[in-house]
């Protein structure tokens, strides 16, 4: 890492701010803006989180559904025996440690075949899912008693600050430069020394670690789990949406993301939800063709 | 239970079926192969076939089949708007071919979220279906309707027709041409960008035909398409990329697999059996199972 320079310091003081400013901004504007700082720091923390791989290595990957499904799962299995406390972060590493299983053979394929792969892969899993809770007779899972808005807004903020720091300090470090060489070319990485199946590998498990506990933290706030609605592409495809929209340059860019469309979804939300998907899917297309680099891009072009 | 195993009944089942697959993954190959576009969002434009088809037999009373040619018309018409405001341009900038598989990937993404929610706001999400010529037609010990014997023999009908066209006339060898090499396919005199134009429009239509097809004998949804963009992809890799042949091919072995394991198991093994040849696929033999690796 090199020790910590004036940018780090920078980005440490605006994350914790943003962080403190989510919390106690949502806490005292009332019920419905909890619920609105909720989902923005949920969204926060898995497109950061989702970035630390597919942002860094060009592997973009459609499957980041699972790991907040199996946090979800732990948790809506598990709630009345362990305590929360534990769950959560338990979530985490059991949706880090599926990734690492699946991780070698699957990064093994390349480019958009990748991208193809990994929506299959998290379909498969669904439905696998889906037969083993209808053979075990539970169709859905409730969960009674579980922590108040408060606390969950707590822990998701401390998830969304949590991934924004170490999508940056990754990005800052040699193991953050070696992702990006891989890339702008793979084999041209390879060739200069960099470990690239272990470096792939590990930042595709550590990218999960946070979904898998977002996802425990979410079954709470639900209090409800149903296998179709939380290992839903739709999950997915919003963060890879986020992403492109707000740019992956840095840890800036899925703050910007996750802003545009928490925002659209809260706007839309009233008048007319349906439109929400839709414009989803023309702001992605508009991205692409005409802002590449994202809302971030856009940004620094504005700046100079 | 060899016997029943073998029975016409799940042959003619698994026959029906695979023609679906081969139609829907001859449209995605088309696309792939000319331009190496990754179209996501072929399902949708299977399930746009099936909307209009269902339209057309509930306002008309008239049979669907007669709106074959209206529902073709449908999905090239699409598929040249997409082609004229998307891609042309990008495809004349000679991107290297990653580039545009993976823009065209997240293009079509897109265009997919917004066409099953379009339809979904336009039309509810209520599924729909229609009876028309359910009448069951026996032979022998195989019990077929109508409309299944309709659908297999259009799909059979065009899929020889689009063979035909492909390795007879100039244009389908230009087509054909294009996909094994572009960069000659050009030096040789090809216009790549009609080719390609003529290779969207067929590619779309066929996805759309296929729908129309299927909307007599399964229920329409705006968010039937997935399930046939995946089975295209498998159907697809399993003949290899931009092998026309082998992904007709492939498109009856998938519906046989399918066939026989919803037989032996149940329906739900569907899904896990489609996703899981689809990663196996991708994972042990990306450059298919009966083509040879191109690049």
């Amino acid at each position: 890492m090199g020790g910590m320079q004036r940018q780090d310091w920078v980005a440490l003081a605006a994350t914790l701010a943003g962080g403190a400013l989510l919390f106690w901004g949502g806490m005292a504007a009332g019920a419905y803006w909890q619920v609105v700082a909720l989902t923005l720091a949920m969204w926060i923390a898995l497109v950061q989180s989702w970035s630390l791989f597919s942002g860094l290595t060009g592997y973009i990957s459609l499957g980041h559904a699972v790991a907040y499904g199996l946090g979800a799962y732990l948790m809506a299995t598990q709630f009345r025996e362990l305590p929360v406390w534990l769950l959560i972060p338990a979530g985490g590493i059991l949706a880090g440690a599926v990734a690492l299983i699946v991780a070698v053979p699957v990064l093994r394929v390349r480019g958009p075949y990748f991208v193809i792969l990994t929506f299959g892969l998290a379909e498969l899993v669904k439905f696998l899912l889906l037969r083993l809770e209808t053979a075990l007779g539970a169709s859905s899972r409730l969960l009674f008693g579980a922590p108040g808005t408060d606390v969950l807004l707590a822990w998701m903020v401390a998830l969304a600050v949590a991934a924004t720091l170490l999508r940056h300090g990754i990005g800052r470090s040699r193991f953050g430069r070696g992702l990006v060489a891989i890339r702008e070319d793979e084999v041209a990485a390879e060739t200069l020394g960099v470990p690239v199946t272990r470096y792939k590998v590990i930042a595709f498990a550590l990218s999960c670690v946070i979904p898998g506990m977002v996802g425990a933290v979410m079954a709470l706030r639900s209090t409800y789990f149903e296998v179709l609605q939380v290992f839903s592409p739709t999950i997915s495809f919003t963060i890879v949406t986020m992403a492109i929209i707000g740019g992956s340059g840095d840890a800036r860019g899925p703050v910007l993301g996750a802003l545009f469309l928490v925002g659209l979804s809260e706007i839309l939300r009233g008048t007319a939800p349906q439109l929400y998907l839709i414009i989803m899917g023309v702001s992605l297309v508009a991205f692409v063709l005409f802002a590449p680099s994202g809302l971030l891009g856009l940004l620094r072009r504005k700046g100079g | 239970m060899m016997t029943s195993l073998l029975s016409g009944q799940l042959l003619f089942a698994a026959a029906v079926l695979g023609a679906l697959y081969a139609l829907v993954g001859l449209g995605m190959n088309l696309v792939y192969g000319t331009m190496r576009l990754l179209n996501v969002a072929h399902g949708d434009l299977l399930m746009l076939g099936a909307y209009a088809a269902f339209w057309w037999f509930t306002l008309t009373a008239l049979s669907p089949l007669l709106a074959l040619p209206l529902v073709a018309a449908m999905g090239a018409g699409i598929g040249l708007l997409l082609y004229a405001l998307l891609f042309r341009r990008q495809l004349a900038q000679g991107l290297p071919p990653e580039v545009i598989e993976a823009r065209s990937l997240l293009l079509f993404f897109g265009l997919s979220v917004a066409i099953q929610n379009i339809t979904a706001y336009a039309f509810t999400a209520t599924p729909r279906a229609y009876r028309h010529l359910d009448t069951v037609w026996q032979v022998g010990q195989t019990a077929m309707t109508g409309n299944r014997i309709a659908a297999l023999a259009v799909a059979g009908v065009i899929l020889a027709g689009v063979l035909v066209f492909l390795r007879r006339t100039t244009f389908g060898m230009e087509i054909q041409a294009l996909i094994q090499h572009r960069e000659a396919a050009r030096i040789v005199g090809i216009d790549v960008g009609r080719v390609q134009a003529v290779a969207i429009a067929l590619g779309f239509a066929s996805a759309a035909v296929a729908g129309a097809l299927l909307s007599m004998t399964e229920q329409v949804t705006p968010f039937m398409g997935f399930r046939f963009t995946i089975a295209a992809f498998v159907v697809v890799i399993l003949g290899g990329l931009g092998n026309i042949r082998g992904g007709i091919l492939a498109g009856f072995l998938l519906a046989i697999i399918e066939i026989y394991a919803v037989t032996l198991f149940s329906s739900e093994a569907r899904s896990i059996l489609i996703y899981g040849a689809f990663v196996a696929i991708l994972v042990l033999r990306p450059q298919g199972l009966l083509g040879r690796a191109r690049r």
